[in-house]
């Protein structure tokens, strides 16, 4: 008899302690058995691959808990204010992960359990690793029996195909296309649903599904492929959930293939708000599909993000990633990209760059709090030079705190979180006969941090360069006084500077060596920086909407930035100070050095539909991206926009019910924005 | 020798092929009363006053001229006229080079008349051809046959603007007489230039013109596309700022008046498209 929710929170929540550190495993495989035996399963009209369960986020809330005794507990308190003031962040990230989806697609959930049982003879007098097999594999028998349970609800429910299926990949691979959807349909449940480790790509769908794609069934692979994207859809997954297509093999040679257009054509068909979608690039990406890409991107089907594969690959190479690894990456979220075999976290440490410069002009003081969060002057402010060196200093010291706070969650995962599911999906883990979380068993085990508002910070040292160094209209006594009076009875200067200062995002020479100076600094504290699971971190250079809080309790910024408002956005122009025009837009972005980025580079182009009108618009798109990525660019996405339906849209909601615009990282639909959001989308698309 | 620019556009796809950079020359023989580029109408530097963007700051003391236009913080006061020379200029309209190489695009000269200022034009377009920029020259015909003889050795593209064939048509709308202008376009052809004609429609004014116009141009050889722009009366606030009389009709050119003068063109045999959809 299946369980409701609240007996299945009462079994895992009895379970959040256990006897000794090492137990965290066995524990967890109890609760996803039991999870899996006696969670309920619902089926809706419109399912088409596979079930409905009730145990969504269970294990999520037991780790947070976990998180909070095991991690919070032994937390350096001193951390804390930069945290509460968002100088600094740093947390566990158990999510925007990746698994080896060829193996899963070919295997199936039979396939990766009798691989399970092969290891486990492999190493059959290893008991440390035999513990890892035994209790991994009684997993992967509890998910099998989950299916066949499955199976039968749907032939009660008279969904045959998908009931014969289901019982069939109960007791073998996958076999045909709608299988093979299946089972990536039922890996996400298994993963996401049960284990609670958050799953952040579908991975590359062209590539995988194409060993099951029959030529002579065009319509019905169409159909099929309709229907999966709805299946997805209805996850709902927060910040959409990610698919990829295109990229290289280790020749260079691009892995476009006749599924990539189909799949493509789909999902610019349906209306989807859930899935995004990110192309892979390279030099040798053939034109047609990166123009139906763009196309579909100036239909208004924003959701699309296009990296640059050379960018990427390097990237991950220079943080000692296997080439072949490096090559078969996967986009693990928004815009990072992780190797295959690597667990990123890319999501754990975050720096805001103009708390930085803030604390270089106080000495430390936080302007907003009051409160010293960073350190004592360490330079005279004499010279920009000095200035320059006294926010290297700050930004140094924040970054650390940074880092050691996300140490404290990362030291704690063999506390906190077994992910048994997914370790059987890396060989690594088989191999090393470990769990990824619990004994760090990923071939590569990185942790991140992203530093944020560049431009804001750029644009801002720009300024006081000007104004204090240059022209010496005022002292930086006096500049510094007018920060922390936010503005108070000089808005000209305000204006002034937003508006007629050398801005980061206009091609200009001076201004863009200094953002690359920074992403210079920054890369040499964080890129190869040891963690506390035997790998690095990695820098990464995105904002998504973290800008908004890190804008929160900021004071004024140089740049003519009011006390509160939101920081720049990714690693683009501040908006409204891309005057001369995308392209310059792009080559300030392009000129830095993004192979030190690994943890991704992104620019958001703004364009008003009328921009890119035509045959000529759309091969202007296509150009200024190859152009872009010929740079050395590493992301872009664009986000064509226009003015008229977007305040049509504010007033009268109802008219524009798929209306979707590109948040940050993923879309979201217009109408769920807040007021401030979608005035602030209104004003970026007038150009 | 100097040139005066009354602005540059980068990334612009409407004024010829591919990616360009379009710049803005001052000064126009005509009056066309439809034009949507009035600081491009006088020879002289301007400067505009947008009173909505004013914030009392009094920065300028209540004077609006060149000095207080480079101090104004809220781009209220706006010069209308920047001095370049010609390698000057051409710096700076290069700097998205590699995006025309990709797109097939360059730059386009265009105002205004930019032929107006036809030694500085003619200098300025051998700069970028030496460099290996695609040119393209946007002109109302409106100029010395000399000039063109001089340009048309740096010109990959001429945009040639025919407004009205009949004369009277002509001369009401744009304050000048088209002869010189439909002779200067028979000459391009005679030397072989590349021609894109340019036929802004402004209903209930000159859109009795279109068969006019294909009658005339169905006989020329060597026309590669007629283009139909769409009159749109967006730029009335800054005939405000500049302190200049608004001219511009108070019509409505719809997609489908558009559309009608596309097909009427296509009976003549021209290769007709519509600007807003085909650029």
């Amino acid at each position: 008899m299946p369980l409701n929710r609240e007996a299945l929170e009462k079994y895992a929540f009895e379970r959040i302690d256990f006897e000794d550190e090492y137990d965290v495993l066995k524990t967890d495989c109890d609760i996803i058995e039991f999870l899996l035996d006696n969670c309920e399963i619902t089926l809706e009209k419109e399912n088409y691959f596979f079930v409905n369960v009730n145990c969504k986020n269970v294990l999520n809330k037991v780790y947070m808990t976990r998180f909070k005794k095991y991690s919070l507990d032994r937390f350096d308190k001193s951390l804390m204010p930069g945290r509460e003031v968002f100088a600094y962040t740093g947390y566990a990230d158990l999510g925007h992960t990746n698994v080896k989806w060829e193996d899963v697609i070919s295997l199936g959930i039979y396939g990766l359990k009798n691989r399970i049982i092969s290891y486990s003879e492999k190493y059959s007098t290893d008991d440390k690793k035999q513990r890892f097999y035994s209790n991994t594999l009684r997993v992967y028998e509890a998910a099998l029996r989950f299916i066949k349970r499955a199976s039968k609800k749907a032939y009660e429910c008279g969904k045959n195909e998908m009931a014969i299926n289901l019982e069939f990949l109960s007791e073998n691979s996958p076999s045909t296309l709608y299988q093979a959807m299946q089972t990536s349909i039922i890996y996400y449940t298994l993963q996401q649903l049960f284990e609670g480790t958050h799953l952040r790509t579908l991975g590359r769908l062209d590539t995988i599904f194409y060993p099951f794609y029959d030529k002579t069934k065009k319509e019905e692979t169409y159909k099929l492929l309709k229907e999966f994207f709805w299946e997805i859809d209805r996850f709902c997954a927060t910040a959409n959930i990610p698919f990829a297509l295109g990229g290289t093999n280790t020749n260079g040679m691009s892995k476009i293939n006749e599924l990539s257009y189909m799949i493509l054509d789909t999902y610019m068909n349906e209306n989807t708000s859930n899935i995004k979608m990110h192309l892979l690039c390279s030099k040798n990406t053939e034109d047609d599909i990166i123009k139906q890409a763009l196309g579909s991107v100036r239909l208004g089907k924003n959701s699309i993000v296009f990296m640059s594969d050379e960018k990427v690959i390097e990237s991950l190479v220079k943080i000692k990633a296997e080439r072949d690894d490096a090559t078969n990456y996967h986009v693990v979220g928004c815009y990072e990209c992780g190797a295959d075999g690597e667990i990123t976290c890319s999501c754990n440490a975050r720096v805001n760059l103009p708390k930085a410069l803030e604390y270089a002009l106080t000495g430390g003081i936080d302007i907003v709090s009051g409160e010293k969060i960073g350190l004592d002057k360490k330079y005279e402010l004499t010279s920009f030079e000095n200035l320059c060196l006294e926010f290297t200093h700050q930004l140094e010291y924040l970054c650390n705190c940074a880092i050691r706070s996300t140490d404290y969650y990362e030291e704690s995962y063999k506390n906190v979180h077994a992910a048994p599911i997914m370790s059987a999906t890396y060989t690594s883990a088989l191999e090393k006969g470990g769990d990824l979380y619990c004994d760090y068993s990923a071939k590569y085990n990185n942790s991140s941090l992203n530093a944020l508002g560049l431009a804001t910070a750029v644009d801002s040292l720009c300024a006081i360069q000007k104004l204090v160094f240059e022209d010496e209209t005022y002292s930086l006594d006096e500049f510094v006084n007018i920060l922390k009076s936010n503005w108070d009875n000089n808005e000209p200067l305000r204006l002034l500077i937003k508006n007629k200062f050398p801005k980061f995002g206009t091609a200009n020479k001076k201004v863009d060596k200094i953002a690359q100076n920074i992403v210079n600094v920054l890369s040499n504290l964080i890129n190869g920086r040891p963690n506390k699971k035997g790998g690095i971190y990695r820098l990464g250079l995105f904002s998504i909407d973290w800008r908004w809080e890190f804008g929160e309790k900021l004071g004024a910024s140089a740049d003519g930035r009011k006390k509160g408002e939101p920081i720049s956005q990714n690693t683009s122009a501040t908006f409204g100070a891309d005057k001369e025009g995308a392209t310059s837009h792009l080559i300030s972005v392009a000129s830095l050095d993004t192979s030190n980025t690994p943890n991704g580079t992104i620019i958001d182009i703004d364009l008003h539909s009328s921009a890119v009108q035509g045959e000529n618009g759309l091969n202007a798109l296509i150009s200024s991206l190859k152009t872009y990525f010929e740079l050395g660019g590493f992301a872009v996405h664009y986000n064509v926009l226009d003015t008229n339906v977007l305040k049509d849209a504010k007033l009268n909601p109802e008219k524009y019910p798929n209306l979707q615009v590109r948040l940050c990282g993923w879309n979201v639909l217009f109408s769920t924005l807040s007021d401030k959001e979608k005035d602030e989308f209104i004003a970026r698309s007038v150009r | 020798m100097k040139g005066l620019i009354s602005g540059i556009k980068r990334m612009e796809i409407h004024d010829g092929d591919g990616l360009r950079t379009t710049v803005f020359f001052k000064g126009c023989p005509l009056k066309c009363i439809w034009c949507h580029n009035p600081e491009s109408i006088s020879t002289k530097k301007q400067v505009a006053f947008f009173k909505n963007k004013c914030i009392g700051c009094n920065i300028c003391g209540g004077k609006k001229t060149e000095e207080t236009a480079q101090k104004c913080p809220s781009d209220a006061i706006v010069l209308y006229g920047t001095e370049y020379e010609e390698k000057e200029l051409c710096e700076v309209l290069i700097k998205d080079k590699l995006f025309f190489e990709k797109s097939g695009g360059g730059v386009t000269l265009s105002g205004g008349e930019c032929l107006m200022q036809g030694e500085f034009a003619v200098n300025l377009a051998k700069e970028l051809y030496k460099k290996g920029i695609s040119v393209y020259i946007d002109t109302c015909g409106f100029v010395k046959q000399d000039i063109f003889k001089k340009i048309i050795p740096y010109t990959d593209k001429f945009l040639y603007d025919i407004k009205a064939i009949n004369p009277d048509v002509h001369k009401k709308y744009t304050g000048c007489d088209n002869k010189i202008i439909l002779e200067n376009l028979k000459f391009l052809l005679e030397n072989n230039c590349n021609i894109e004609i340019r036929y802004p429609l402004v209903t209930n004014y000159n859109d009795k013109e279109c068969k006019h116009i294909g009658k005339f141009l169905k006989d020329l050889k060597g026309i590669s596309k007629v283009k139909v722009l769409k009159y749109h009366p967006f730029a009335a606030s800054r005939y405000d700022a500049l302190n200049m009389e608004c001219t511009m009709p108070d019509t409505e050119t719809t997609n489908s008046d558009v559309e009608n003068a596309v097909q009427t063109l296509k009976k003549y045999g021209l290769n007709a498209v519509n600007g807003a959809v085909e650029d």
